[in-house]
C-alpha cells in the first residue's frame, strides 16, 4: 500500500507516493531521479549511498524514506551552484581523488559533513570521517589529500 | 623520463570524466531506465552439484506483476553454442540444467519491479537430483572423482608446461637449492559497482545491451553464440563502469538472463546484482598452490627454477588456459633464469569460478618466488636487494622463453626505491618489531592471444576545431579515455578540453577486444596515435599549400598550425579545419588507425616459446611494516614503488594506479580471504565479513617513475594497471619476516598465523580456545 510522504532534498520539497518499506536510497534513485547516491552493498558496509541529513552523514541504504520526512537531506546533486562543482568537488577533480567514480558521491558527502562541522580537520579526522567509505581504485591517498586541500587551516 | 618536451603527455591532468563523476552526473548501467522496463532476478542453486530435473514456475507466473520466467531448458531449446573466454574451453550457458556450484543460476524471472521479482523467486519450485561433489583440486584429479564437465574426465581444465634450457643440469650446477610450497587464497575483485545489465530486444531482431563490462566485444560475441543472434544484430554499449579488475571481462549469467527475458517479453529488462551475488557467484581470484624449487650459485646467481602451480578453477573454465600460461610466462619476466621448468594445472571443482584478476596468474607464483628469494638470500648471507640486482632483467635481454625486453629499468627501480626508503639503514633491525622488505615483478602490455587482438580508432574534426575520437577501448575508471584524449591532443596541438572521446559501443566505435591483459594504453594509445597522424597529414597537406611550405615542416601547437621555425605566421587550427571542408569541391577530415604489435608471436603450441607481448613493465616495491607481537596485527606504514611503465602519459593516472594497487595488495596480503564452506559455498559474501582495506588501513605510498620510453609503446608508454599489484604482496610478507622473523607461506597473513609462528619460535604451543 503506497503512502504519500514529503521529503526535503537539496532545499526542494518533494511529495512522493512510496511503499513504506522503501529506503531513502531507493526513493532518491527511483522516485526523485537523483542517482548520485549509489548502492554498493545494500548493507551499510561500503558507504557509497552516504547522504547528509541535518548535517550528519547517513547511510541511505539503511534509512527508511518514511523516517526522514521534515528533515533536511543533502545529496551530491545538492553541492555546488548552478551546476558548477563546489570547492570540495573541484578538489576531488584536481587531485585525482576519483577513478571509477562509484564511491565518489558517498565519499564526497562524508567529507562534506566533516568539513561543515569542522572546517579545519586534521589528517586523522579526515581519515576517520571517510573510514566507512570503501574505495577500491585510489588507495585513499588522493582522497585524503583532496579533503586536506580545502581544509581551512 | 623522455628528453622530449611534450605539451600534454607526461603531465598531471585531471580525468576528462572527473566533473561528471564528482557531481553525481555519471550514469552507470544500473542507472539506465527505459519505458516499460522490467526488473529481473536470478534463481541460484542451493546445491554444489545437482541435475535440474524439473522446474515448476506456474505459481510464480500467476503472481501479479510477473511477466516471464526462463530456465536453463529455455537456453537449451535455442540450440546455440556454449560460451566462454576461449574457443577451446566454452562451457557456460548462463542458466544451467546442471548446477556445478552453490550459486549457479538455474532460472530467472522478470517482473514489473524488483520486489515482485524477488517474491516470484520463492514461488519457483525446482526439483534437483543431487550429485556427488568435489571441492579440493587434488581430490578432483583422482580416479573416480565426480566429473563436473563430461568432456574433462579428470577435471583438468587447463594444463600448461614449459621446459626451457636444461633444468636437471642447472640444478646439478647449483651451489645451493631450496624447495618450498606456498598458497595464495581466493580474493574478491571488490569492484565498487555491482554488475548490471539492461537488455532490450526489438521485434525487428535487434538486441541492444547496456552493461557494466570490461569487454563489449566479448559480451556481443558470447550472446551471439548462445542465443543464435548474429553479432551484427547485437549492440553492446558500455556506460560509465565502476571498475572491474578482471572480473567483468567475461559474459555473466545476469547478462544472459536480461537478454533472454527481454526476448521473451519484448520489453527492456534490467538485472542488477547484489553484493552477495557479486562476491559469491561471479568470479574470484584463483586460489593456487605453488611449489618452487630454485637453484643458485654461491653469489646468488639464479641457475635453475622449477615452478609447479595447482589452481582451483571452480565450476567453469573462465580464462583457464591463459591464466595457467601467464603463471608460467610471468616467472620469466623480472629475472634472468637460464633453465626453467613449469607445470601449471587448473582443476574444476564444485566451487565458485576462478577467473582473471589484476595480474592474471602472475600474482600467485610471484608471491612464492619472491618469498623464496628472500629465504635464499638469507641462507646465503646475502642482502635481499643485492640478490635481485644480481639477477635483474636488463634492457636488450631475451628470456629463455623468447620474451624480448626492449626496455627495462628494473635495476634502477630496485636502486631508487631502496634508496628512497632508506633500505640499508632499516633492513635487518629486528627487535623493534618494525621491518622492511622488497619484491620485484613485471607484466605484459597485452599478451598475444588467439582471435581478436588489434584495436582501432577513428577521429573526426569538427567545424570549431573540436575533435571527437571514437575508440572501442573500455574505460573502467582507470582513465583510458583521458589517455586517448591526451594522445590526440598532443599530436594535433590541441588542449585536453578540445577532445571528446566516445568509447565502447560495438555499433559505433571501432572494434576492440576489451580491457584486460593491461593492453589499453599500449594498443588503443597506438591506434589513436596513428589516427591522429592521419588527421594531421590531411591538415598538413592543406596547410603546406596555404603557407607555401613542405607539409612535413608543418607544426601543430597551441591550437595553431605553422611552418617549423616560423610560429608568427600561423593558421588557427579551427580555421584550417574549416577551410578543408569548404575549399574547392569540399572535403572532410576523418582519421583512422588500427594497431597491433608486429614484434610479437603467438607462443609455439608445443614449446610455448615466443615473444607474447610488445613490451614488458617492471617494478620493485619496498614495504615497511610494524608488527604487534602481542596481537599479531600488522600495520603497513609505507610502500615505496620503483616503477618502470616507460613514458608516463598522465602523472595523476599513473600515481592513481600505483596507490590503488598498493592498497589492494595490502588487502590481499593481510585481510582479504574468500572462505569456503564444506559444500564449497562462499561463507563471507559481504563487506562485513570480507574485509577490503579502508582509509584507516591504507599505508602511505610513494611512487618513483624510473622508466625510459619503450620503442613500441605510444610515446614510449608501457602498462601500469596490473603489474604493480604483483610485487606488493611478497614485499609485505618479506617485511613481516624482517620485523619479527616469521615466514608465512599461506595468504593472507593473519594475526592468528603470525602469533602461532611466533609461539613456535619461542617454543610454545598456542591452544585454540574455539577448537
Amino acid at each position: 500500500m503506497k503512502k504519500r510522504i514529503e521529503l526535503k532534498v537539496n532545499d526542494e520539497l518533494w511529495a512522493v507516493d512510496i511503499e513504506p518499506h522503501k529506503t531513502l536510497l531507493e526513493v532518491l534513485n527511483e522516485d526523485l531521479g537523483l542517482m548520485g547516491a549509489k548502492e554498493g552493498c545494500g548493507l551499510g558496509a561500503c558507504g557509497a549511498c552516504t547522504v547528509i541529513i541535518d548535517g550528519e552523514p547517513v547511510l541511505s541504504c539503511l534509512t527508511l524514506a518514511m523516517d526522514v520526512q521534515n528533515r533536511s537531506i543533502r545529496t551530491i546533486e545538492g553541492l555546488g551552484k548552478e551546476g558548477k562543482p563546489d570547492e570540495l568537488q573541484n578538489a576531488f577533480i584536481e587531485h585525482g581523488a576519483l577513478q571509477c567514480g562509484f564511491c565518489t558521491p558517498g565519499m564526497m558527502m562524508s567529507s562534506k559533513a566533516l568539513l561543515d562541522k569542522n572546517p579545519a580537520p586534521s589528517r586523522e579526522e579526515i581519515i576517520d570521517a571517510i573510514s566507512g567509505n570503501l574505495c577500491r581504485c585510489t588507495g585513499y591517498k588522493k582522497i585524503i589529500e583532496a579533503v586536506e586541500s580545502v581544509a581551512k587551516v | 623520463m623522455s628528453e622530449e618536451t611534450y605539451s600534454i603527455i607526461g603531465k598531471r591532468l585531471p580525468f576528462i570524466d572527473a566533473v561528471d563523476k564528482a557531481t553525481g552526473q555519471a550514469k552507470y548501467a544500473a542507472n539506465y531506465i527505459l519505458p516499460g522496463m522490467l526488473m529481473g532476478r536470478l534463481l541460484r542453486s542451493p546445491y554444489p552439484h545437482a541435475k535440474v530435473l524439473n522446474i515448476d514456475y506456474s505459481k510464480a507466473l500467476s503472481l501479479s506483476g510477473v511477466k516471464a520466467v526462463v530456465t536453463g531448458a529455455d537456453i537449451e531449446a535455442i540450440k546455440g553454442e556454449k560460451y566462454g573466454f576461449f574457443r577451446s574451453r566454452r562451457d557456460e550457458t548462463g542458466l544451467t540444467t546442471k548446477a556445478r556450484y552453490i550459486g549457479d543460476p538455474v532460472a530467472a524471472v522478470a517482473a514489473v519491479d524488483e520486489d515482485t521479482a524477488i517474491e516470484a523467486l520463492d514461488l519457483i519450485k525446482v526439483e534437483y537430483e543431487q550429485l556427488p561433489a568435489v571441492f579440493d583440486p587434488e581430490e578432483a584429479m583422482k580416479d573416480g572423482a565426480p566429473v563436473i564437465h563430461d568432456e574433462y574426465q579428470k577435471n583438468i581444465v587447463a594444463d600448461r608446461y614449459f621446459d626451457f634450457g636444461d633444468t636437471d643440469a642447472g640444478f646439478k650446477n647449483s651451489d645451493y637449492i631450496r624447495e618450498d610450497s606456498f598458497y595464495s587464497q581466493g580474493i574478491s575483485h571488490g569492484n565498487s559497482e555491482p554488475r548490471a545489465c539492461l537488455a532490450h530486444y526489438e521485434r525487428s531482431g535487434k538486441l541492444t545491451v547496456w552493461t557494466s563490462t570490461q569487454s563489449p566485444a566479448y559480451v556481443q560475441r558470447d550472446l551471439s553464440l548462445l542465443l543464435k543472434i548474429p553479432e551484427s544484430k547485437i549492440r553492446v554499449i558500455k556506460p560509465i563502469v565502476g571498475c572491474g579488475f578482471g572480473g567483468k571481462v567475461e559474459l555473466d549469467a545476469h547478462q544472459v538472463a536480461s537478454a533472454i527475458l527481454s526476448i521473451k517479453t519484448g520489453r527492456p529488462v534490467k538485472v542488477v546484482l547484489t553484493r552477495e551475488e557479486e562476491i559469491a557467484a561471479t568470479r574470484i581470484r584463483v586460489p593456487m598452490k605453488v611449489h618452487v624449487r630454485t637453484g643458485v650459485k654461491k653469489d646468488g646467481t639464479l641457475v635453475a627454477q622449477d615452478v609447479k602451480c595447482l589452481a582451483d578453477g571452480g565450476a567453469y573454465a573462465s580464462t583457464s588456459v591463459l591464466l595457467m600460461f601467464n603463471s608460467g610466462l610471468t616467472t620469466l619476466i623480472p629475472y634472468r633464469i637460464p633453465n626453467l621448468k613449469y607445470e601449471g594445472l587448473m582443476i574444476y571443482t564444485n566451487k565458485p569460478v576462478g577467473g582473471a584478476m589484476r595480474g592474471h596468474g602472475a600474482n600467485q607464483p610471484r608471491f612464492a618466488i619472491e618469498s623464496q628469494l628472500d629465504m635464499i638470500a638469507e641462507d646465503l648471507g646475502m642482502d635481499a636487494a643485492e640478490i635481485r640486482l644480481r639477477n635483474a632483467t636488463r634492457a636488450g635481454d631475451k628470456s629463455i622463453s623468447g620474451l624480448v625486453f626492449d626496455s627495462c629499468e628494473l635495476s634502477t627501480a630496485i636502486k631508487e626505491s631502496t634508496k628512497s626508503a632508506q633500505w640499508e639503514a632499516k633492513r635487518g633491525k629486528k627487535g623493534v618489531n618494525r621491518g622492511i622488505g622488497l619484491a620485484c615483478g613485471g607484466f605484459v602490455c597485452g599478451a598475444r592471444i588467439g582471435g581478436l587482438t588489434a584495436t582501432g580508432s577513428f577521429i573526426q574534426v569538427h567545424d570549431d576545431g573540436g575533435v571527437t575520437v571514437l575508440t572501442g577501448s573500455s574505460d573502467l575508471g582507470q582513465g583510458s579515455r583521458t589517455i586517448i584524449a591526451q594522445v590526440a591532443a598532443e599530436e594535433l596541438g590541441l588542449s585536453l578540453s578540445d577532445i571528446t572521446v566516445l568509447s565502447s559501443d560495438t555499433e559505433i566505435t571501432p572494434i576492440d577486444p576489451g580491457t584486460f591483459s593491461s593492453r589499453v594504453t599500449f594498443y588503443a594509445g597506438n591506434a589513436t596515435l596513428i589516427a591522429a597522424r592521419d588527421v594531421k597529414k590531411q591538415l598538413a597537406n592543406l596547410a603546406g599549400d596555404l603557407l607555401e611550405a613542405n607539409p612535413d615542416d608543418i607544426v601543430f601547437k597551441e591550437r595553431k598550425v605553422f611552418v617549423k621555425g616560423s610560429p608568427d605566421k600561423s593558421i588557427p587550427f579551427d580555421q584550417l579545419a574549416n577551410t578543408l571542408r569548404t575549399r574547392g569541391p569540399g572535403g572532410l577530415i576523418m582519421g583512422k588507425g588500427h594497431w597491433a604489435p608486429t614484434n610479437t608471436q603467438f607462443p609455439d603450441k608445443k614449446t610455448r616459446y615466443g615473444n607474447v607481448s610488445g613490451a614488458y613493465s617492471f617494478a620493485c616495491q619496498v614495504a615497511e611494516v610494524e608488527v604487534d607481537t602481542e596481537t599479531g596485527q600488522v600495520k603497513v606504514d609505507k610502500i615505496t614503488i620503483g616503477d618502470d611503465c616507460g613514458q608516463v602519459i598522465n602523472v595523476l593516472g599513473a600515481e592513481g594506479q600505483a596507490e590503488g594497487s598498493a592498497v589492494m595488495g595490502m588487502g590481499q596480503a593481510l585481510t582479504e580471504d574468500i572462505i569456503f564452506g564444506k559444500n564449497g559455498q562462499i561463507m563471507n559474501p559481504s563487506y562485513l565479513d570480507y574485509r577490503i582495506p579502508t582509509a584507516k588501513d591504507a599505508s602511505d605510498v610513494v611512487t618513483l617513475e624510473v622508466g625510459k620510453p619503450d620503442p613500441v609503446g605510444p610515446y614510449g608508454a608501457k602498462e601500469i594497471g596490473e603489474g604493480l599489484l604483483i610485487s606488493t604482496v611478497p614485499a609485505i610478507a618479506n617485511a613481516i619476516y624482517d620485523a619479527v622473523g616469521v615466514r608465512i607461506t599461506e595468504l593472507p597473513i593473519t594475526p592468528e598465523k603470525i602469533l602461532k609462528e611466533l609461539d613456535k619460535k619461542r617454543g610454545e604451543t598456542r591452544h585454540d580456545a574455539t577448537a
